[in-house]
């Protein structure tokens, strides 16, 4: 998970020494991760291509004041964010498209079942399960879950309440659980026939 | 109501924001519902499991943005080779190659008649300036030309351009292996030539191999469009499309590629062989969707289904040494692998656990036998 300790030493280092190998550890660090959750806003990969890079332009000449943010994971999140909506009211395309509308896709529900002990059937009920939340619930879930950002970043980063950001994440790890038969007995008696032929 | 809190708590613990209140909490909530506990570990499970991450396509995307600071002109990094170069040259110079610390460029003024040009006299009537721009074995290096375009220059590999480069067109002699990322303009088209084949491009990225004791020109397109004309016959042009590979066998003696180098092709006097060209798709990887021809940029050196010969010949440039296969068989192996922090002996070492060979290694020089 991405914290940000390493991030702050890794800009510590980038600003004060002109460090190149921090910059490009940083750089593939975030990479990734920012240019999918550009996408998810601009839904063009070659967009969020670019905005990636202007970030870390950003980043080369901004390095002496980067070195005190409390939370670079969130200026990082945060700038992108800005940067996109940006992109989009230049091109007069949308404006300020909210959560909902944003295209998440999450990596980690993409995984090799027996790697997790798991059955093909319950790998397959739980990517439907994430891909059926909410659009804002899984966005929050994979900001949390994939892109490390705390409670607290999240809320800030799409301007909503802590407690929003908690039960949003229940929510989602509830909806999860229940391809892992925990409420069986809660549910209807037949709920362990179901499954298509 | 349980169910409820217990979702809350969980999933702040799985995300490290539960207090120690809340965990003790939560144990509490767990321990009175064991038939939850499936379920918890196989959410736990999911929630560690980090996605697979592609470091080579991370890398791909670190290079593109380097070179885009390049084009916006953003200092980066420290000025390593300014000493033997010129003031007026120095911004045609990207010096700021991170990992080009160990490449020589030697920027020098020839004369016509005292150096290169000297077998072409009358296209040339007055002294011309030549910039060459040479990497030696074990190093590679990045230049910037007057136009902004941008080439990577491999191991033991020499580009020239004359001082009128892009006066009318843009034209640059590469002997050795070149990545171009060539800057737009349609005005005035970018020919490159080699011993073997020209080529000309309006705007686009694409990589040619072209050393002399090689048996094959290669020249594959990333992206825009290029058009290849073989010197042995010029009036037939290839346009290749983007992910396209062309080789050309270099079958030509000697003598003539001389002779070609100068622009004057009298097709009667070329020998009669059929020049061997074929047009391949470049074959991404499937783990990683790079491409083996361009990894070089990236300092790494990959070799897909490479004869052992094939590969000691890339190796004697990568690491500046002289390598002996004296067993044919050995020779005859085909690898695949990917060397990039390696030193040379760990390389061969590397190779080792594939095909059982002994090496002897004094100063440059290896001997490989079974």
């Amino acid at each position: 998970m991405l914290e940000n300790e390493p991030i702050k030493r890794l800009l510590s280092a980038i600003a004060f020494t002109n460090d190149q190998a921090a910059y490009k550890e940083l750089f593939l660090l975030l990479h990734g991760r920012l240019k999918q959750f550009a996408y998810s806003i601009l839904k063009s990969q070659e967009e969020a291509e670019e905005l990636v890079s202007d970030l870390f332009v950003k980043v080369w000449e901004k390095r002496d004041q980067l070195t005190t943010i409390d939370s670079p994971l969130l200026y990082f999140y945060a700038t992108a964010k800005n940067l996109a909506f940006n992109r989009l009211n230049k091109q007069k395309r949308q404006q300020n498209i909210r959560p909902e509308e944003w295209l998440v896709q999450l990596n980690s529900i993409y995984f090799d079942p027996e790697q997790l002990m798991m059955t093909e059937e319950m790998m397959r009920q739980i990517r439907q399960a994430v891909n059926n939340l909410p659009p804002r619930c899984r966005l929050i879930f994979k900001l949390v879950k994939e892109d490390g950002l705390k409670y607290k970043e999240v809320a800030e980063l799409l301007q909503l309440s802590i407690k929003t950001i908690e039960a949003q994440m229940a929510i989602a790890l509830r909806r999860i659980g229940k391809y892992m038969h925990m409420e069986v007995n809660q549910l209807s008696p037949d709920a362990n026939n179901v499954k298509k032929s | 109501m349980s169910q409820e809190l217990f979702w809350v708590l969980f999933s702040k613990k799985l995300s490290g924001e539960a207090s120690a209140e809340e965990m003790g909490l939560l144990e509490n909530l767990i321990q009175q519902h064991p038939e939850w506990q499936y379920a918890i570990q196989n959410l736990e499970d999911l929630w560690k499991y980090q996605p697979y991450k592609d470091f080579v396509q991370e890398e791909d995307a670190y290079m593109l943005h380097l070179h885009r600071m390049a084009e916006l002109n953003i200092p980066f990094g420290e000025v390593a080779i300014e000493a033997e170069i010129p003031a007026k040259e120095r911004n045609r110079l990207v010096t700021k190659w991170y990992w080009a610390a160990a490449a020589v460029i030697a920027l020098v003024g020839l004369f016509a008649f005292g150096g290169l040009f000297n077998d072409e006299p009358e296209r040339n009537p007055i002294a011309q300036q030549v910039n060459e721009i040479t990497t030696r074995p074990g190093s590679k290096s990045k230049v910037q030309l007057p136009d902004g375009s941008v080439v990577w220059l491999n191991a033991g590999s020499k580009l020239t351009y004359n001082k009128d480069f892009g006066k009318e067109i843009r034209e640059v002699t590469l002997t050795g292996e070149g990545f171009f990322d060539v800057a737009k303009n349609k005005e005035k088209p970018f020919v490159i030539n080699t011993a073997t084949i020209s080529i000309k491009v309006l705007g686009t990225a694409f990589n040619v191999k072209a050393y002399p004791d090689d048996k094959q020109t290669e020249a594959s397109l990333i992206r825009g469009s290029i058009e290849v004309t073989i010197r042995s016959r010029p009036n037939d042009k290839i346009i290749l499309s983007p992910s396209e590979k062309l080789v050309v066998e270099n079958n030509v003696p000697k003598a003539d590629v001389r002779e070609m180098r100068t622009g004057y092709i009298e097709r009667t006097s070329l020998p009669v062989i059929s020049t061997l060209i074929s047009v391949n798709k470049l074959k991404y990887s499937p783990v990683d969707s790079t491409l083996a021809e361009t990894q070089w940029v990236n300092n790494k050196l990959v070799f897909r289904n490479e004869s052992f010969t094939e590969l000691a010949v890339r190796m004697e440039r990568w690491y500046d040494v002289a390598i002996d296969i004296t067993d044919e068989s050995i020779a005859e192996e085909r690898l695949n692998g990917i060397f990039e922090t390696e030193t040379i002996s760990q390389a061969l070492d590397a190779l080792k656990e594939t095909i059982p060979f002994q090496y002897e290694k004094t100063g440059n020089k290896i001997i490989i036998h079974r």
